[in-house]
């Protein structure tokens, strides 16, 4: 009689916070789907237009763009993200008598705000007063135009992002090798195993839920890819980083097409959350 | 309608409408607010940050607190957007470009008419009328003042006059002169950008649109977009050849950031940028002497210079709108508009291009004096014309941009590129 009474007071106390923690998640999210059932005027004015903005988004070619830029950024900066924050941590976990300003410079760029950090990229890879063309010029190699450039502007994105967030990764990996079980290292030293097995027969497969988890951390950010874009090029240049994120926001703030705006983040954040399923079944196959 | 008509309301009450006016602006009072607070959504631009430096002022003078909200250009507009289509009373006074939003903001119903404060409630000193009448009509939109205009702005072509004597360059009198100019500098300084000007795709319109006009062209012919009449077409041949041929590594990311850059640096002959950044172009000294400032040369079409102006505004949906009014009025009086003229914003009141002391400001320099003279060409000749004037603006601006840049990236021919604008611009115009 006593715990339930205990259990209800318990409930009373919470029900607010929780009301208001699931109104905050839930609001915003039912909100953005019934927009984005609904087509804007000009100035802005809703009205019911059913899954109009979805048959449209059909035949979108700046749509589908959205989608390979999305992607191709996407599987471009995990792809960089995972080697070098995997080696990363390796070089960390090996270096024991590394000085502590040393780890920390290490992972200083991803506690950069990323307006800074792209303001900052703009003027390093600036194609006339840059340092990076100056750089290259200096050892003899052309310069590039690296952001202006409709063919590189996403690989220079992914650059940029594989600079900031590697650190990152590098810290989760870091953890996962600090709880690798020494006894198998310790029976692989015993039969004389070669370093280059050790890593690619042990450390790594054990390494594979620490992994995953990197990706599914990684995965939700760089499918959302928004603020270094909008800082450095703003989808261009024509559209070659239009990022679905990019256009929505466009859509939405700058044309004043709520409705369709809606519809591309849901269909955005249905793709964003589709990965993250998958990710996720991935790490329970993966387990050990 | 004229601005006077606009201010005095209809002919049948105009004398007693002045009258009434002239008997309210001997009570008007100052402190009428005193101890109300106001937020003013500003765009962190020269303006805001000059007139901010002043908010101390406005707060002892009036007794009304100012709570600043400052943005950069794009995230203000995000907010503001935000804001009003929650019809929130969160924001009192925002800054606004007609040019760009002003008749969609207005059919959105998002400005406070403030024709009847200018005529009702005015303190003595402050000249309506002083106001350019060209920026007062440009920020009227059915009848509706939106805003009161804050400055004069428009591009200009920087020079520098050391490298065209050094090249044997005359100051260009036509397009076609500069475009020979450009070919010149580019064999004689091979290492500098001969001619740079905006490049990224939303932000060309700005620079474009004098192209258009000076050859002649405009954006819609009988209600349909007209990107691809012979004027059009050779201005964004003539645009995308100038950036393509002569501009910087690059250029298709260049919007006003990166041409200040540049040309501070001493890397490029030519610069058309905003008259807005005289003071970041000088600013370290290197490019006082050795520049010089003219409106862009004349085309087929003669010389028809783009000429906007910021505008301060009164939200549609604030519970302070009096209390708002008297900042908007305050900032922009001819007192106001005096001192800013002095930090290097081109006052949009004649009396403030008279006044003695910017007048000794701009004789300081040979470079300010160029400066003031193509505005004053601007102001005299100028058209507000950015984009299409329909009420989706911003929206076709991104299609003149994707013209442009297909053209500079060689993606499309000039026809090809002007088609498929064109077609995106009917639907859009269709959509209206």
């Amino acid at each position: 009689m006593q715990n339930a009474t205990s259990r209800r007071q318990l409930g009373a106390l919470a029900a607010p916070s929780l009301i208001f923690t699931v109104g905050m998640i839930a609001f915003p999210i039912l909100y953005t789907i019934w927009v984005s059932f609904h087509a804007s005027s000009a100035t802005g004015q809703l009205r019911f237009n059913g899954l109009g903005s979805y048959a449209r988004m059909i035949g979108d070619d700046r749509f589908w763009a959205g989608i390979w830029v999305t992607f191709y950024l996407y599987f471009l900066s995990l792809s960089l993200q995972l080697f070098f924050g995997t080696w990363l941590a390796l070089l960390l976990f090996n270096a024991k008598r590394l000085p502590g300003v040393v780890r920390s410079l290490f992972i200083s760029p991803f506690m950069m705000p990323p307006v800074v950090a792209g303001m900052m990229w703009i003027v390093i890879l600036d194609p006339s007063l840059g340092v990076a063309n100056y750089l290259l010029t200096s050892v003899g190699l052309p310069p590039s135009t690296w952001l202006a450039s409709p063919r590189w502007v996403v690989p220079t994105l992914a650059l940029i992002d594989t600079w900031q967030w590697t650190p990152y990764v590098a810290l989760i990996v870091l953890g996962g090798l600090q709880s690798l079980p020494p006894g198998v290292y310790e029976a692989a030293e015993i039969d004389g195993a070669p370093r280059w097995k050790k890593l690619t027969r042990i450390t790594l497969p054990l390494l594979l839920p620490t992994l995953v988890t990197a990706m599914v951390l990684r995965s939700v950010d760089l499918l959302r890819f928004f603020d270094l874009i909008y800082i450095t090029t703003q989808g261009g240049p024509a559209d070659a980083s239009l990022t679905l994120n990019i256009y929505g926001i466009r859509t939405g703030f700058e044309f004043f097409q709520l409705g369709y705006a809606g519809a591309l983040m849901i269909t955005l954040s249905a793709i964003v959350l589709g990965a993250v399923i998958a990710l996720n079944r991935l790490r329970a196959a993966v387990a050990w | 309608m004229t601005k006077r008509q606009l201010v005095t309301g209809v002919a049948g009450v105009a004398l007693s409408a002045a009258l009434g006016t002239q008997a309210l602006a001997q009570d008007f009072d100052w402190k009428a607010h005193d101890g109300e607070t106001i937020t003013f959504l500003a765009n962190n631009n020269p303006w805001a940050t000059s007139v901010l430096k002043y908010k101390d002022d406005f707060e002892a003078k009036t007794g009304i607190t100012l709570a600043v909200d400052s943005y950069q250009e794009q995230q203000m507009r995000q907010r503001l957007m935000t804001v009003m289509n929650a019809r929130s009373d969160e924001i009192d006074i925002f800054m606004t470009l007609p040019s760009r939003e002003g008749m969609q903001f207005a059919a959105a119903g998002w400005y406070n008419d403030l024709a009847e404060h200018a005529k009702d409630d005015v303190s003595p000193e402050y000249d309506f009328d002083g106001l350019g009448d060209a920026l007062v009509e440009a920020a009227t939109f059915d009848n509706v003042l939106t805003g009161i205009p804050l400055n004069i702005e428009g591009p200009l072509l920087y020079y520098r006059k050391d490298v065209f004597a050094e090249c044997g360059v005359e100051v260009p009198d036509t397009l076609a002169d500069l475009q020979a100019a450009a070919e010149t500098i580019k064999s004689c300084k091979p290492d500098m950008t001969a001619f740079a000007s905006r490049g990224l795709k939303p932000a060309l319109p700005y620079t474009f649109s004098n192209f258009l006009h000076n050859m002649g062209g405009s954006y819609m012919a009988d209600g349909r977009s007209a990107l691809c009449s012979d004027a059009a077409q050779s201005a964004i041949d003539t645009y995308a050849t100038l950036l393509r041929d002569y501009g910087p590594p690059g250029v298709v990311n260049y919007s006003f950031y990166q041409l200040t850059s540049l040309y501070r640096a001493g890397q490029a002959a030519m610069s058309f940028q905003s008259s807005n950044e005289l003071s970041a172009v000088m600013e370290g000294g290197e490019r006082l002497e050795d520049t010089g400032i003219v409106p862009l040369p004349a085309g087929d079409g003669g010389s028809v210079p783009t000429t906007i102006g910021w505008a301060l505004s009164v939200s549609a949906f604030s519970d302070n709108a009096d209390a708002a009014w008297y900042f908007v009025q305050w900032a922009t009086s001819p007192e106001m508009q005096a001192k800013l003229a002095l930090d290097g914003i081109a006052p949009p009141r004649a009396g403030a291009a008279d006044d003695p002391d910017y007048q000794a400001w701009l004789a300081e320099q040979t470079v300010r004096g160029e400066w003031n003279a193509a505005l004053a060409d601007l102001a005299a000749t100028g058209t507000s014309e950015v984009g299409y004037p329909i009420v989706q603006n911003p929206e076709s601006r991104e299609y003149i941009g994707q013209a442009v840049n297909a053209v500079l990236l060689g993606d499309s021919d000039v026809a090809e590129a002007c088609a498929a604008a064109n077609e995106q611009l009917d639907a859009l115009i269709a959509r209206q």
